[in-house]
């Protein structure tokens, strides 16, 4: 395994539940208990993750979604080998950090420079590695003269900006994330995210919990979507983000109101509560479907749907992915300003496009009419497909219009 | 014998957490590290005041007796201190370990590497008071004091065996940490500290169950050394160094046989 890969094969973890101790764990359970009584006190367990399969490769980004209890920090407290699986394996490969409670370990009694040290150590750093790196850490931290006083008297800010400041500075092939970013003023929290995305480019894998999506949508390639220690879904981080929200505004709805639960549709790629349904999805240009579309001409995405039951609060969407998934656009009814009116019977819709001024090369569209709070009626990943051609073939997704100018001598 | 190797490897790890112990300790105290000496000194002050001019213990040992006890409670001290904190320090240390990916063997081990720091440093006052004695013509000085370093090496094996074992004890079975201070009592009366096993005079087979007691070896060893001004039997000497191995081996087997879920149960 090259570093900074994680393989989960068949991770299950169990836990014993709190305050329903098994025979084993008083003494009193171990010097008083008849054999005869051993099946009748099993303790309770709890399953936090079950048959988890999950490969990330060095370099990628997840983050793992999912609602308080589905297994999120157990996964990344098993990657970072801080548990042993219950069954299965776990290996990570290379130097991991993990950002699970910022400052962790610090003793308040001893000066920051000296816990510092301590906390550098305990990560995997040699005394001189830690002292190499103390001016890059000072400088994040920037808590200046401080360094040399006990840490009880820091404030709760500059304790987490020291604790961030070594954990990065360790300089990991895998870095572990759990929920740090939440705490923090915003000045700080735009640093973290500046530092974090230089790792990334530099190919730290990073494996992240948060419940801040947007965040989630904008940093992470691949998005993990965990309920009940298993997962639910897992791709591209804003189709697993759709989903999730999807989930979640279904979960919000009163019972009352009888909706239809969200239920999965096609596994992976399409779910929603069917209130309505696209029928299909063409990808037009001159008046006719089309599979190829010279880069820059004019096209239009047009859905078909149906409506199962009326709604008032309905939002069409539409997002464009590139080969390796990466979003390229994404664009809704709601974002653009139109309200809607009624849904009902059979209908079209039409997004248009003046122009496509798309690189070369295949691209996907995911389809999705969904209400303003995320819960989706229909939400259809890869529901259309579609090859842009150029004469060159320029990298990247976008291919605008462009000359170059300068003196008339530069070029022959 | 892992164990053993990882600690080794650890080493600098283990030697910047006995400092910050060390340091946290007596950071915040006037006289800091002066406690180290001061409070054997006190100890050994009380004592000999009681037990000279209060009353005369009526059981045996070697005269004068606040030096020979003095000479047995030492080691008594960095033992059962460092068991009763090892009983601990998983707990104390619980943030570290569940969040921090830190071997747990190290935390037992700082435990004692601290305490035996503490020790070292109440050295000094026990060779001061062993000269005292001397210039006054009350005890020979025992120069085989010199030898003491060898003493400890089983004293620090047992302790650092013992307290991996009730390091990782503790976090699945938390009444032992009450039962601890309980069995380090015993183990103090049932071991010659206050007193010595010649001359006592009791129903047999109480004297050979006091004399099979694996930790009486330790206390002769380091006291003969400190007080006697003899070298141990070679038996005894022996059974010492078995008694630190054997404890070793087996507090870290069992150590081994938690370490998996000691992170969960923390």
């Amino acid at each position: 395994m090259k570093p900074g890969e994680v393989l989960f094969d068949g991770v299950g973890k169990t836990y014993r539940v709190k305050g329903r101790r098994g025979r084993h764990e008083t003494l009193k359970g171990v010097l008083f208990s008849r054999k005869g009584r051993r099946k009748a006190v099993a303790p309770a367990d709890f399953q936090a993750l079950d048959s988890i399969d999950v490969a990330v490769k060095p370099g990628e980004v997840v983050a793992l979604l999912g609602p308080n209890g589905s297994g999120k920090s157990t996964f990344l407290k098993l990657a970072g080998g801080i548990l042993r699986p219950t069954s299965g394996r776990v290996v990570s490969e290379g130097r991991i950090t993990a950002l699970i409670e910022l400052g962790a370990g610090f003793h308040p009694e001893i000066t920051g420079w000296e816990n510092v040290i301590i906390n550098g150590m305990l990560l995997g750093l040699s005394r001189r590695e830690v002292e190499e790196r103390m001016d890059d850490i000072l400088e994040f931290a920037g808590i200046g003269d401080f360094i040399d006083r006990p840490v009880k008297t820091y404030s709760s800010g500059m304790y987490v900006r020291l604790g961030f400041a070594v954990a990065v500075a360790v300089d990991p092939d895998i870095l572990l994330i759990d929920e740090v970013l939440a705490v923090g003023d915003e000045a700080f929290v735009a640093r973290c995210l500046d530092r974090l995305a230089r790792m990334r480019r530099r190919g730290v894998t990073m494996i992240l919990v948060t419940h801040d999506l947007d965040m989630a949508a904008a940093f992470a390639d691949r998005g993990i979507y965990l309920d009940q220690g298993c997962v639910v879904a897992d791709g591209p981080t804003d189709q697993i983000v759709a989903r999730y929200r999807g989930d979640v505004a279904g979960d919000r709805v009163a019972p009352e109101k009888m909706r239809n639960p969200v239920r999965v549709l096609e596994e992976g790629r399409r779910w929603g509560n069917g209130d309505v349904e696209i029928l299909d999805v063409e990808i037009r240009a001159d008046g006719r479907p089309v599979r190829l579309l010279p880069s820059g001409s004019a096209a239009e995405v047009r859905i078909n749907y149906q409506v199962h039951r009326s709604v008032k609060d309905f939002v069409f969407g539409v997002a464009w992915h590139g080969a390796d998934g990466t979003m390229v656009s994404g664009h809704n009814t709601d974002l653009d300003g139109l309200d809607g009116n009624q849904l009902e019977g059979r209908g079209q819709v039409s997004c248009v496009y003046d122009a496509v001024p798309l690189a070369a090369g295949p691209y996907t569209l995911d389809v999705a009419v969904h209400a303003k709070d995320g819960l989706a009626y229909d939400y259809w990943c890869r529901a259309g497909e579609l090859r842009v051609t150029a004469p060159v073939q320029w990298p990247g997704f976008w291919a605008p219009g462009h000359r170059w100018q300068g003196p008339p001598t530069l070029w022959k | 014998m892992t164990h053993a190797v990882l600690l080794w490897r650890q080493r600098a790890l283990v030697g910047v957490l006995v400092r910050r112990e060390l340091s946290a300790r007596y950071r915040a105290s006037v006289l800091g590290f002066f406690w180290s000496l001061l409070n054997p000194l006190l100890l050994l002050v009380v004592y000999a005041f009681v037990f000279t001019t209060i009353f005369q213990p009526r059981f045996p040992g070697g005269q004068p007796y606040p030096l020979f006890l003095f000479a047995g409670l030492l080691p008594w001290m960095f033992f059962s201190g460092a068991i009763l904190d090892a009983a601990v320090t998983m707990v104390d240390n619980g943030p570290l370990l569940a969040k921090v990916m830190c071997p747990p063997e190290i935390f037992p081990a700082v435990t004692v590497m601290s305490h035996l720091v503490n020790h070292l440093f109440a050295l000094p006052v026990l060779v001061a008071a062993m000269a005292v004695a001397a210039w006054f013509g009350a005890h020979p000085f025992p120069w085989t004091i010199v030898f003491l370093p060898l003493a400890l090496v089983p004293w620090v094996l047992t302790t650092a065996g013992v307290a991996a074992a009730v390091a990782a004890g503790a976090v699945h079975f938390r009444d032992l940490r009450d039962l601890v201070g309980h069995l380090l009592n015993l183990l103090f009366f049932s071991s010659p500290i206050i007193y010595s096993l010649d001359g006592l005079d009791l129903h047999p087979t109480l004297m050979t169950a006091l004399r099979l007691n694996p930790f009486a070896s330790l206390v002769e060893v380091y006291r003969d050394l400190a007080f006697g001004g003899r070298i141990p039997e070679t038996g005894t000497a022996l059974t010492a160094m078995l008694v630190g191995l054997g404890v070793f081996f087996l507090g870290t087997w069992v150590f081994s046989r938690m370490r998996d879920t000691i992170v969960e149960a923390v």
